[in-house]
């Protein structure tokens, strides 16, 4: 009979295999990824078969890859365009959603539950279903290539307008009224009591915003017709037709844009996490 | 609920029209015109768009694809994301560090992920061949293949879902109260035992919407088809979204495109309906 330490042990050890053969699975297209975009195109290939160390590890370090994606492949102008049209939307989307999660979380008004119910119907409606017959509104109201073409289907969002209220419901009325008693006005409320208590929900909003934009692909397929307008993604697909073998840039490119989210999740995973789940666990 | 004074009754609706002219403008007005195109041809009501949809042969096998692509993908992302939600949700030492892990995927977008997978699956020079052949297996042909392109793409997209379904999981598993654990463990309950009688039970809603959310995430599946086989080889990949878009962008057809646009629409709302059924049903048993 085994002792119930051993079984104890033998049980953690076979969780820790598991935990580590879905790690490497998980991890695999990254590590491989960032190690091809620092090794020349050459060497890529020469150690790919049969496998071996340097299938994995570059014999020679190098940041050439990152250094051409920028001065040779012209990869500045969309990673400019991701940025911008990124921001835009966090700053218009926390703006517009708070402040109509505001009014439904803290005023009692005419059609507040048929409006709202309106407002879960929309983000039950998954954005690829709309985006072909949203692509000939946007057209016909001529924001085709425009960068408000590209930000403005996206600002009002079902999700994030949800947590919002979610959030702005569970602060104490007491607080709210006091202040009111006090004679502050709504944009007074909103401006000094609403926003700092809130600033957890804010940066949820800000990060699911982030991740929509910077990921975003049909879209600004539909939309970003020319070069100068297009996001890193269609950069990025476009890549191997443009530049042929520029294989080792198109890995630097790929890793540029995956690890920039990344950054960015690390330190605030807390905050995504909460703020996906709430949705589907109360919604 | 704040008070207002009636001169000030207007001001909730002035705080939320800029969110509902929005919504309205790029979210249910393009339903309302997909919906017209597909049944207006030339100024007049007519049922040819989905007539002729009906008698293409390519409309029923992407249609097919799309059904057969979801019912492997569907119930293999949520199996994979409850166990490894298990698996995190041990108190073993640094359990942490596998979660965020796990969870690096959901940050990456499909079209990296289908960028760099479609590389290392490339039959010649790709690393997955490579790792085979050291295995002894001989090198396949993944996205060239008509056998195997689909469930390459399947492969690809359950990489980067099962992360983002495990939150769910996981978030619904940690609301279990461990006693109910141990007083099983106390009756001699096996592991085995354990998660079919007492954690799959629990989070029945849990998994429910993951399954419908999931379903209705990927019916609408169009990266890969566009980033890496382009609907082939020979068609074996060409779901019902990427029709979609081959009709409306590269042949024109709009009203084609509109109605396939419909059908999908019409497919979630099915299944959304079945979700909430489902979910009554449960919740009437509970009351009895």
């Amino acid at each position: 009979m085994m002792t119930r330490k051993s079984r104890r042990y033998l049980k953690n050890a076979l969780i820790y295999i598991c935990l580590f053969l879905v790690a490497i699975l998980t991890l695999f297209p990254l590590i491989w990824g960032i190690s091809a975009s620092l090794r020349d195109d050459s060497e890529l290939f020469g150690y790919i078969m049969p496998f071996s160390v340097h299938t994995l590890i570059p014999v020679e370090f190098t940041f050439q890859a990152y250094i051409d994606l920028f001065t040779k492949y012209g990869f500045f102008t969309p990673v400019k365009n991701t940025v911008l049209v990124t921001g835009i939307s966090i700053i218009f989307g926390c703006i517009v959603n708070s402040v109509a999660a505001f009014a439904f979380a803290v005023f009692d008004f005419k059609f507040k539950k048929p409006l709202f119910a309106l407002v879960l119907l929309s983000f039950m409606i998954p954005f690829e279903a709309i985006a072909l017959p949203l692509y000939k509104v946007v057209d016909n109201m001529h924001m085709v290539d425009t960068y408000r073409g590209m930000i403005l289907p996206s600002i009002a969002s079902g999700l994030v307008l949800f947590l919002f209220v979610q959030f702005f419901r569970d602060i104490p009325p007491d607080l709210l009224d006091a202040a009111r008693v006090d004679g502050a006005g709504i944009g007074r409320i909103y401006m000094s009591i609403l926003l700092p208590l809130s600033k957890p929900i804010f940066i949820t909003a800000a990060l699911m915003i982030f991740m929509d934009q910077w990921n975003s692909y049909l879209w600004p397929l539909l939309i970003a017709r020319s070069k100068g307008i297009r996001t890193v993604q269609i950069a990025l697909t476009a890549f191997s037709t443009e530049h042929k073998t520029a294989w080792s840039a198109l890995y630097a490119g790929s890793m540029f844009s995956a690890l920039i989210p990344l950054v960015l999740f690390l330190p605030l995973q807390k905050y995504f996490v909460q703020g996906i789940t709430s949705s589907g666990v109360k919604g | 609920m704040l008070h207002l004074s009636k001169k000030m009754r207007f001001l909730p609706y002035v705080l939320i029209l800029p969110a509902f002219l929005l919504i309205f403008i790029f979210k249910l007005y393009p339903i309302i015109t997909t919906l017209l195109e597909s049944v207006v041809i030339d100024s007049e009501f007519s049922l040819e768009a989905y007539i002729d949809l009906s008698e293409d042969s390519s409309f029923w096998n992407s249609l097919w694809i799309t059904i057969k692509i979801n019912l492997v993908m569907i119930p293999l992302q949520v199996l994979i994301a409850f166990l490894v939600a298990l698996l995190v949700n041990s108190t073993i030492k640094g359990v942490g560090i596998f979660r965020t892990i796990f969870y690096l995927p959901v940050t990456i977008s499909l079209t990296i992920a289908c960028l760099v997978w479609n590389i290392m699956l490339n039959p010649n020079s790709g690393v997955v061949n490579s790792i085979l052949n050291l295995a002894g297996i001989p090198s396949q042909d993944f996205f060239i293949s008509k056998s195997q392109a689909l469930w390459c793409i399947v492969l690809v997209a359950t990489w980067k879902g099962v992360g983002y379904w495990m939150m769910f999981i996981l978030a619904g598993l940690k609301n279990i109260d461990v006693a109910i654990y141990e007083s099983a463990k106390i009756d001699g309950a096996g592991w085995w035992k354990m998660v079919t009688r007492i954690t799959v039970p629990l989070l029945k809603k849990v998994l429910l919407f993951v399954f419908v959310a999931n379903t209705t995430a990927n019916i609408l599946l169009f990266v890969p088809m566009q980033v890496i086989t382009g609907g082939g080889p020979q068609e074996s990949t060409n779901v019902l979204m990427f029709e979609a878009y081959q009709s409306a962008f590269k042949y024109g057809d709009r009203p084609r495109s509109s109605a396939i646009v419909v059908i999908l629409l019409v497919l979630i709302v099915l299944i959304c309906l079945f979700q909430a059924l489902l979910l009554n049903e449960k919740e009437e048993g509970k009351k009895k």
